[in-house]
């Protein structure tokens, strides 16, 4: 039972923390909180006036222009920056192009390792700065759809909007969270690194002169950095494996607070939804249904990956041979002869152990990868390249779908596409015309409805195909077989959702601009799914906020008879529908090269 | 355009000094002044008062006085976190756990019981077959090229065995280059498993491996031989000896131990884990203070037990072991190791 407490305690913990937030958002976002004086002086220097959707949107285009600029300096300027106590140099200019993109959009999919490749100032600059101000962008765009939706006469203003998210909400629930962290064990120095000689001299090796080596222990301001990461659902790490390190996730306590952390905003984002609407009905729907999906993710990952062994190391009795094409062999076939394999003797009852840490608790590996992905955090305190095969199609899945809670705004937008796309469906199907929110969905509506939800299979399966099939992929793939395609897919799968987890043995690493052996085909990674991150993020935000501003500028239809109720569980069953038949769709055919012919193939693939 | 350029900046310019100045410094100040412990990485120090290591950081023993922590993937280096990614499916995932099984891995029941294997896998690799199948090295070549590939790369006097043996053998590669037009010129990691295959044949039952002798001047010189037992036989060939014998009980030796972590720094251990090692730590101990080892085994274990702790008190995990904590208690209390 002790396996399911954990998964169970974020859940609940996480849903009685959103109403009150909820409520808080409403209240700041609407402008019903007056600011002391000092603070407005800021808001008034910030506002440039009401706006419409164009505007709005115009302005966050500009300033996500500025932030590309900015952390594109601060990384290119690494080495004469401060804080740079081991002297670290600059970037390769691809993996700094690829950087600012994924930090900018709130994906943090790193093709670098914190620890090996950024100095204390660039973490600072350009990752916790990335961490708020791209959270709050996403949750932006959100309220500026709840406005449209409401046709109020302007969108209200975006550099004010900002504003208010990072101080009214993000700083002090941060600021709390630090003090936990750093109390728990979590480092806040802005030294680089301690050195330390170890208990028994010599265990780490000997130097070239025959003296005994020391250990290098990174340290930073972990405790400043860390609740952001979570809290903004941005889950870029400070180090190279991310909250499973023992500096950014030192206790149990700390794992179990990352993880409401990232789930908290999400959560109170799609109440806070129902309250600026004032139809809290339809949230909970909303909720439900979200939650239905994040409860199955959750039970898959951890029941596949903590309470069943890892299949490598467990007997596979039956010796197989399977036939494959080879235009070498004759009579055009190869035959593979797969051998039997017995147990080894490993006790596996805490589950698959293979890259993950002890002190979260049994579950806690499992559960977080699921949640991590499903709220698009991306974080990860175990490594997925590592999980149980089947259990490592729960992440994906989160990603395909993408409107599991989601990020910050962006899930809950990316579920309003869902609906919206149901409703026509429905309204189709019954003869009636479809509506939402009492406003007519026309064929523009639907059109922009799906140019933003297609926008995301096309970005993970295109690229996914032509990597799979060409050295951009194979040369960079570290595992055999149907695992390697799950690399791929994986990775474009989280660059698209704007996650940031990814398989780690992926080489895509191509480190300091002047490292001698990068990983081969680490360019192209970089480029292509920069781009995909790109498109990705702001298609799916641009497309609904004008899809929501024609929406609302429609006159409201009388309620009826023949309205489609949005606040019934027939609703909630029509959009639970509506997201797995066309998440199943899309994504099947992925999840049967990758995960599903890992798990059913021969293990282990080869030698 | 111009306003929200200039709009932004402002933004751009609130945002950085409030998030990444007065933010940070705001915490760094309570945690330089109230926890300044773990504000600077937990850092311990031993006892002549130098820093030993962080309490949250694992670090290499290799000594048998002291626990081991779970293997790394980083190895241990503690400026870079990195995990094994190995799939399930990677057979060399199953390789590294079974070459580190083989040497230590005891007999469940039957008159074996407690035993080790490992004399019984030089035995059994003596014999030289394999599923019924003579040459056991051969049939491993084949199956695991990648593994064949590796030893040769692994060290540079595997490299040296090899080129000599491409030198006496020259007609075996010049069948080579007949049968793989594709490599006219081949590397030594082309030719592994030719070597391996031609190698078995001319020493069955034996494997290459180093073996340092001593002269009568007191000289000792390493070098790679045909051997029949030893370390690299346990290992390497515990797999295919497993599956020869998939039936024989063993003990099961506990998951954590056998398993990378996450971050490669995991400084836990489970408690489980720790009492395995128990004995080998207590004896090794007992003989260095020349005590009863009983006494010992007593006194460790309740050390054990006492540092002990399982996240959120057992709700939500097993019981843990600190690896550097304990083993610090165990050289302050009983000194150096011998």
């Amino acid at each position: 039972m002790t396996i399911w407490a954990l998964p169970i305690a974020i859940l609940i913990t996480t849903t009685i923390l959103a109403f009150p937030l909820s409520r808080y958002l409403a209240w700041i976002m609407d402008g019903k909180y007056r600011a002391p004086r000092a603070l407005r002086w800021f808001e008034d220097r910030l506002n440039s006036g009401t706006q419409d959707w164009k505007l709005y949107v115009g302005s966050m285009l500009v300033f996500n222009t500025l932030l590309f600029i900015f952390g594109f300096l601060v990384l290119a300027l690494q080495p004469l920056m401060p804080l740079n106590g081991d002297g670290k140099g600059m970037l390769a200019p691809s993996t700094i192009f690829h950087s600012v993109v994924s930090f900018m959009t709130n994906t943090d999919l790193q093709h670098y390792s914190g620890d090996q490749h950024l100095s204390n100032f660039s973490q600072i600059f350009f990752g916790l700065s990335n961490f708020f101000l791209s959270a709050s962008i996403g949750f932006c765009g959100l309220v500026a759809i709840i406005r449209a939706f409401r046709s109020d006469t302007h969108l209200g203003n975006f550099f004010v909007d900002m504003w208010r998210v990072v101080v009214y909400m993000f700083l002090p629930i941060a600021f709390i969270l630090g003090i936990v962290f750093v109390q728990q064990g979590s480092p806040m120095t802005f030294e680089s690194s301690v050195q330390v000689s170890t208990l028994e001299r010599g265990a780490m090796g000997t130097t070239e002169k025959g003296e005994p080596k020391q250990q290098s222990v990174v340290v930073g301001p972990l405790a400043a950095f860390v609740p952001m990461k979570q809290l903004g659902t941005n889950g870029g790490g400070f180090f190279g494996m991310n909250s499973a390190h023992p500096f950014e996730n030192p206790t149990a306590l700390t794992n179990f607070l990352s993880c409401v952390a990232m789930m908290l905003f999400p959560f109170g984002l799609v109440l806070m939804f129902g309250r600026m609407l004032k139809r809290l009905r339809h949230s909970y729907v909303i909720f439900s249904v979200m939650m239905v999906l994040m409860i199955g993710t959750v039970i898959w990952a951890v029941y596949y990956d903590a309470l069943q062994p890892n299949p490598g190391l467990t007997s596979h009795p039956l010796a197989q041979t399977y036939e494959v094409p080879s235009a070498t062999a004759p009579g055009g076939k190869r035959v593979v002869p797969v051998p039997a394999v017995a147990g080894l003797p490993v006790d596996q009852h805490l589950g698959n152990l293979e890259g993950k840490e002890m002190r979260f608790g049994t579950s806690a590996g499992a559960t977080f990868a699921a949640l991590t992905v499903d709220v698009t955090d991306g974080a990860v305190n175990a490594e997925h390249d590592s999980l149980n095969p089947i259990a490592a199609l729960s992440p994906m899945v989160g990603m395909w779908l993408n409107c599991i809670f989601g990020g910050k705004g962006v899930g809950m937008i990316n579920m309003l596409l869902y609906m919206i796309i149901g409703i026509f469906v429905a309204g189709m199907m019954v003869g009636r015309t479809p509506e939402y929110l009492g406003k007519k969905i026309g064929g523009r509506e639907a059109k922009l409805a799906l140019i933003a939800l297609l926008v995301h299979p096309l970005m993970i399966l295109f690229p996914t195909g032509f990597f799979a099939a060409t050295d951009w992929g194979l040369k960079a793939e570290s595992n055999p077989g149907a695992h390697g395609f799950s690399q791929i897919a994986y990775q474009f799968s989280s660059a698209s959702a704007n996650n940031g987890s990814a398989f780690d043995g992926l080489g895509v690493t191509n480190g300091f601009a002047n490292n001698p052996a990068p990983a081969p085909e680490a360019v192209p990674w970089d480029i292509v799914t920069g781009i995909v991150i790109i498109v990705s993020r702001f298609l799916p935000i641009i497309a609904p906020i004008a899809m929501a501003a024609y929406l609302g500028a429609k006159k409201s239809a009388p309620f009826g008879l023949g309205t489609l109720r949005d606040d019934t569980a027939t609703f909630g069953f029509l959009l639970l529908g509506t997201v797995l038949i066309i998440g199943a769709l899309l994504f099947l055919p992925v999840a049967a090269l990758g995960p599903l012919a890992e798990h059913l193939g021969p293990i282990p693939f080869g030698g | 355009m111009s306003k929200s350029i200039a709009k932004s900046l402002w933004l751009l310019l609130f945002a950085v000094v409030l998030c990444c100045v007065v933010y940070p410094l705001a915490l760094w100040a309570i945690g330089q002044s109230v926890f300044p412990f773990q504000a600077n990485g937990s850092i311990v120090k031993g006892q002549d008062g130098a820093p030993v290591g962080s309490l949250l950081i694992a670090q290499p023993f290799t000594k048998d006085e002291y626990f081991q922590p779970r293997p790394s993937a980083a190895s241990y280096n503690g400026a870079a976190s990195s995990s094994s990614a190995l799939a399930a499916s990677n057979y060399a995932l199953r390789n590294r756990v079974a070459t580190t099984l083989g040497p230590i891995v005891r007999y469940k029941d039957g008159s074996n019981a407690g035993k080790l294997v490992a004399p019984d896998i030089e035995r059994w690799f003596q014999q030289d077959r394999f599923q019924g199948n003579p040459s056991i090295v051969l049939q491993w070549a084949d199956a695991h090229n990648s593994l064949a590939q590796a030893w040769v790369a692994a060290d540079t006097t595997h490299a040296g065995y090899v080129t000599d043996w491409t030198k006496s053998h020259v007609s075996v590669v010049a069948q080579f280059v007949k049968a793989n037009p594709g490599t006219p010129q081949p590397q030594l990691s082309d030719l592994a498993v030719v070597f391996f295959e031609t190698f078995s044949r001319e020493n069955p039952g034996k494997f290459p491996s180093a073996v340092t002798h001593t002269d009568s001047a007191g000289k000792s010189t390493t070098a790679i031989e045909p051997v029949n037992g030893g370390t690299d036989i346990q290992s390497t060939f515990f797999d295919m000896w497993r599956t020869d014998h998939a039936d024989v009980p063993l003990q099961d030796l506990p998951g954590d131990m056998l398993t990378t972590s996450g971050s490669g720094l995991d400084p836990h251990i489970t408690l489980q884990n720790a009492e395995y090692q128990l004995d080998r730590v207590a004896a090794k101990w007992a003989a260095d203070t020349k005590r009863d080892a009983p006494d010992v085994r007593a006194e460790i274990g309740k050390l054990l037990n006492e540092k002990a702790f399982a996240p959120f008190n057992g709700i939500a995990g097993e019981k843990l072991i600190n690896v550097l904590e304990v083993n610090l208690q165990l050289r302050n209390r009983y000194g150096a190791p011998s």
